[in-house]
């Protein structure tokens, strides 16, 4: 494939005099040549799926039912749906860019590849503290089944060990990521495996059980319990358990044969988390009903398990909980430091940022940027918040990740070539940026307020720091 | 010399491995694909190892791929940044339909070199690489092979015979070649033992089958008793789907 370029030489410098590094010369199956270096691509599809299923798959089943069902009544299971559905129109077009620029980077690439260096920057910057804000929510997730552990085994705390227990998660799994150079890739995988077997399992037995098939009843209730309204601001809620199948872009330049494992992994991870979060409020409210479920909390659906299959299923799904939320966290922290990686790399943020690690052979500096902040936001505990601003972040990039389709689509310029073509053009791009301007709106106010103060404040550091810089691809 | 061998000398290049003493002049006839590779954690990015060790480590390349050259060898130097040295290795033996990669360890001037012939699989090759790297050489060759229960005498006499007879019309002298076999152990540990007076072993892979899942492969573990290079012949690559 053609490379990316504009042709233009002028890359301009940012305030310390770096200049963008240079492109690859090309992008093959296996490997991404790179002036007579290669640089071998190593995921496949599972590996590309585990990460767009494990990053995601961690908040919606295990932290979000409790609270979403007390805002939206069972209708919940649709908020769940249409948080899929705006996904899926995301995917798509991520899909399409994925295929046309298989670098690391992921959204941020595409769109400052497409629509300009500010965009760019805002993006970039907002993707890495979007995935700040989203490892800081799955740690004080983690936290909650961590001291539902302690409860378990019925050790009193004389204080509330979650924050804590948070911080400690966030300590371990930052100086993890520095200092181990193990494989957890393949364990990764094993983990999301595993989970889904459990979830299938529990899930099956309890979706067969509320429709009576073992002489339950099910609480009865309406559907729309608390009206309708509540239903898309719930939906804006929990749009953060879909902000994994985006990572997979991230390490985009790692996957191989990315023209098709990059869409195929995107969009069918979505599909996959979609279908278990929709079944998965369906059986929890119907075991419960809403109320009592909201009053079960973060760690709801334990006490879901327990009801149908007893302490077994308890433990059961306190151990997927555990794991869930610590490959969700884990996940975010090495997609923030790619990110900080990729803009070091752009010259929007200082080179040193990229730089790695002797001793260790890890990026040291980006990681600790990635996980710094995350133990701030840990400390404050405030669940919705974290979730909802790390949704905003997102979708920001998403609405631009869909108009960037569309603009690149209208130039036509030389070097864009997708091997995968989204469906429904200009349609499907266009509702699914209007969609994700629409769930914003959705969101707490204060919520929308430090979503657009990171904008403000990354904007002004481009300004300040990398005002002249220009990204090649820029037309 | 259009005939050379395709030999992969796989390096982990910023990890202190260089090109052994004595492997240049073992390869002084073959067509070397030098890789020198780096194995990153997964957290880092593999372009951003490069941007930080690439200098370094072609500075490196170049100096070994020097050596190869000095020596008589032709030579193709790669540096990959990767996750999987075994992928990496892997891919580029298939890319460059390598007859065999070198396992390197050092060896004093190569006198006597140990063939271990498994079956009539995959002789082909095995006479190839033979007959490109030391026919003109002036290096004693024996041909050993580790006899099953269901072989008789005969039978190893005629493969062992048989593949003395192709090195002799590929341009050995007959009286450089020899014959030896085993009946007794585990043929890796029979090869280990034969190798003791030899500066080189020459071996097959080993099919995967389920024994050398749960030990390794037997050729890595003949490798890492020895001591000395091993040239290990690879399989045919199937061409591509």
């Amino acid at each position: 494939m053609t490379d990316p370029q504009g042709g233009a030489d002028d890359t301009g410098e940012n305030v310390r005099g770096e200049t963008p590094e240079p492109e690859p010369d090309a992008d093959e199956d296996e490997v991404t040549v790179h002036d007579d270096v290669e640089l071998e691509r190593t995921i496949g599809l599972s590996g590309g799926l585990a990460i767009g299923i494990g990053t995601m798959i961690g908040a919606g089943i295990f932290v979000f039912p409790g609270l979403a069902a007390g805002t939206a009544g069972p209708a919940a299971s649709l908020s769940f749906a249409i948080g899929g559905v705006v996904a899926l129109l995301v995917a798509l077009p991520a899909s399409e860019l994925a295929t046309a620029m298989p670098r690391s980077g992921g959204g941020y690439y595409f769109v400052s590849r497409s629509m300009g260096t500010s965009y760019g920057a805002v993006v970039g910057i907002g993707l890495w503290l979007g995935l700040v804000f989203a490892s800081a929510f799955y740690l004080v997730g983690l936290g909650h089944y961590a001291s539902a552990v302690f409860e378990e085994v019925e050790i009193a705390l004389t204080f509330d060990p979650v924050i804590p227990l948070g911080l400690a998660f966030g300590i371990f799994l930052t100086g993890m990521s520095i200092a181990g150079t193990e494989n957890t890739a393949k364990i990764q995988n094993a983990v999301v495996g595993i989970l889904l077997v459990i979830l299938t399992l529990f899930l099956s037995y309890g979706a067969l059980d509320s429709l009576g098939a073992f002489g339950r009843e099910s609480v009865p209730e309406a559907y729309f319990s608390q009206g309708h309204l509540p239903v898309l601001s719930t939906a804006a809620l929990v749009f953060t358990s879909y902000l994994g199948f985006a990572q997979v872009a991230t390490v985009a330049g790692d996957i191989k044969q990315p023209s098709r494992n990059l869409p195929l992994a995107m969009v069918g991870s979505v599909i996959v988390v979609t279908i278990f979060y929709v079944v998965t409020i369906f059986v929890a409210t119907s075991a419960f009903g809403a109320a009592r479920l909201e009053t079960l909390g973060e760690t709801a659906m334990v006490e879901v398990a327990r009801e149908y299959v007893g302490a077994p299923g308890a433990i059961a799904i306190l151990v997927a909980g555990l794991l869930a939320t610590f490959s969700s966290a884990n996940a975010s922290i090495l997609s923030a430091s790619r990110t900080v990686y990729a803009l070091s790399r752009d010259a929007l943020l200082p080179r040193r940022a990229g730089e790695i690690n002797l001793r260790y052979g890890t990026p040291h500096v980006a990681l600790l940027a990635a996980g710094g902040p995350i133990l701030l936001l840990v400390a404050t505990g405030q669940v919705a918040v974290l979730a909802e601003v790390a949704s905003f972040l997102h979708l920001v990039l998403y609405a631009l990740i869909c108009v960037a389709v569309i603009v690149l689509r209208r130039r036509s310029p030389g070097w864009y070539e997708p091997s995968f073509q989204l469906p429904g053009y200009p349609v499907v791009p266009a509702i699914g940026a209007l969609a994700s301007v629409g769930l914003i709106a959705f969101m707490q106010p204060a919520s929308i307020v430090i979503g657009l103060v990171v904008m403000v404040v990354a904007y002004g550091w481009f300004r300040y720091y990398a005002g002249s810089v220009r990204l090649k691809g820029d037309f | 010399m259009t005939d050379r061998p395709t030999v992969l000398v796989p390096i982990r290049v910023l990890e202190g491995e260089s090109i052994p003493d004595g492997v240049p002049e073992l390869l002084a006839d073959a067509h070397v694909v030098l890789l020198g590779y780096h194995e990153i954690p997964e957290q880092t990015a593999a372009n951003q190892a490069r941007q930080q060790f690439e200098e370094s480590a072609m500075a490196r390349l170049e100096t070994f791929e020097e050596l190869l050259v000095d020596a008589g060898a032709t030579a193709d130097t790669h540096l990959v940044f990767t996750h999987e040295p075994q992928q990496t290795i892997d891919r580029t033996i298939y890319e460059h339909e390598c007859l065999a990669v070198l396992v390197p360890n050092s060896t004093k001037p190569i006198d006597d070199v140990l063939v271990a012939i498994r079956g009539t699989v995959g002789l082909d090759r095995l006479v190839r690489l033979l007959t490109g790297l030391f026919a003109t050489q002036d290096v004693n060759v024996t041909l050993f092979h580790v006899a099953g229960e269901d072989e008789t005498d005969q039978d190893v006499e005629t493969l062992l015979e048989g593949i003395s007879g192709r090195l002799v019309e590929g341009g050995f002298d007959p009286s450089e070649i020899a014959i030896e076999s085993s009946r007794d152990g585990t043929p890796q540990s029979a090869i280990i033992e034969a190798a003791e007076d030899f500066d080189v072993i020459v071996m097959g892979e080993s099919d995967p089958s389920i024994a050398t899942f749960v030990f390794g492969m037997r050729a890595k573990q003949v490798a890492n008793r020895f001591l000395g290079p091993v040239l290990i012949v690879q399989r045919e690559r199937p061409a591509e789907e």
